[in-house]
């Protein structure tokens, strides 16, 4: 699995209740507004953010999301980097989890992977059943 | 040590603080310290003192100035201080909390309104975030209502819907399903256009309900696919022809 220092991210955030599904949107969208990113984005991203932490408390009850901001590729484009990490039950098939339309909850649409993947630029995941699941995900800011 | 922090009140304050208003505050502090150390309900008193200095000095701030009181006063009771200074945290923190949970309250009150807005037509404006509760509160009530009232059409303006994720978007997606159930339509307004565009991505379909730009266009196709009875008795009185 992945191994994370808290002090290289700049937003650290707990994930444990409902309602920190809802702090840890604003708090990146806060973020990403403030590095600039398009309305667009930042909605894209909050939302993504908003997924990772819902798959968190959902699954995994609880877990870790940290923001940083970064440099990525040759030309030094500005990035937001969100990993979500937990030690939950893991992901079994995660070909079939990131595909879309497959879930193991009743009251979901399956789509949260998937859509994730399509919202950002760059998508990461590891999974071990018994282990935890840890997504790492990006999107660069695109140049006006 | 009363007389220790009078006599060295003005030199004291003056490392202790560089604004005038900090200054004013750190000599209140001592004086009444100095003051409380004598008193009988010490204890709670300095608290209270604690309490009222960490309302405009930091934690920082609160541990250099013990620790500055500490080495200048002969007898300082340094582990005693600190401890005051942690119980008055933990009441602040204390306090934050109800206070936090007062707002969740409030929060929760601030239920999502269903408006009869017109005969038979029955608008639902969504405001904040949809957590599962809230989701599930509201749901039941539209439907309660969508059936006692007999509504045809039911609006839902998600306007003040900051964003819809897979969850938010499922919920809607269940809610319009068992509103077409009880055999009224739904027509969906308010959708931003970023929000249009995650929504496009995350492939969340809404093509169960009829989608309008905004309010007004909502209103004005779902009165003219509703004419109620009522209206087109008054119509053909008033001799207007026939509103079909």
């Amino acid at each position: 699995m992945i191994e994370v220092n808290p002090q290289d991210y700049d937003i650290v955030l707990k994930i444990k209740d409902e309602s920190d599904i809802a702090v840890s949107r604003q708090m990146a969208k806060n973020f990403a507004q403030k590095m600039n990113f398009s309305l667009a984005d930042v909605t894209k991203i909050a939302t993504a953010v908003s997924e990772l932490a819902r798959n968190i408390y959902r699954y995994a009850k609880e877990g870790y999301i940290y923001i940083r901001e970064k440099e990525a590729g040759p030309e030094k484009a500005i990035t937001i980097e969100i990993l979500a990490c937990d030690e939950g039950p893991g992901i079994e098939n995660v070909e079939l989890a990131v595909s879309g339309g497959y879930t193991t909850s009743e009251r979901s649409l399956g789509l949260g992977l998937a859509g994730i993947r399509r919202l950002m630029d760059s998508f990461h995941i590891e999974s071990e059943v018994g282990k935890g699941t840890a997504v790492i995900v990006e999107k660069r800011r695109h140049a006006y | 040590m009363k007389e220790a922090i009078i006599y060295n009140l003005k030199e004291l304050v003056e490392d202790l603080a560089a604004s005038d208003d900090l200054k004013r505050e750190w000599e209140d502090f001592l004086v009444n310290l100095a003051d409380a150390f004598s008193s009988e309900d010490k204890d709670e008193r300095i608290k209270e003192l604690f309490k009222n200095l960490l309302d405009f000095a930091d934690a920082d701030a609160l541990i250099r100035g013990i620790e500055l009181l500490n080495s200048r006063i002969g007898g300082f009771p340094f582990i005693e201080m600190l401890k005051f200074a942690v119980e008055a945290l933990d009441g602040i923190r204390k306090e934050k909390e109800t206070r936090l949970r007062e707002l969740n309250d409030i929060l929760a009150e601030l239920a999502t309104p269903i408006i009869r807005i017109w005969q038979d037509i029955l608008l639902v404006p969504l405001i904040g975030t949809l957590d599962s509760h809230r989701a599930q509160n509201m749901a039941e009530k539209l439907l309660e209502r969508t059936a006692s009232t007999r509504a045809k059409i039911v609006i839902v303006d998600v306007t003040g819907v900051p964003m819809i994720d897979t969850i938010v978007g499922g919920f809607l997606i269940e809610m319009f399903n068992a509103i077409k159930l009880l055999g009224s339509d739904v027509i969906l307004t308010g959708i931003k256009p970023e929000i249009a565009h995650t929504l496009v991505k995350l492939g969340v379909d809404f093509n169960m309900v009829i989608i309008k730009r905004d309010l007004e266009s909502a209103l004005k196709y779902a009165i003219g696919i509703a004419p109620d009875k009522s209206d087109r008795k008054h119509g053909r009185k008033r001799g207007d022809g026939d509103e079909e």
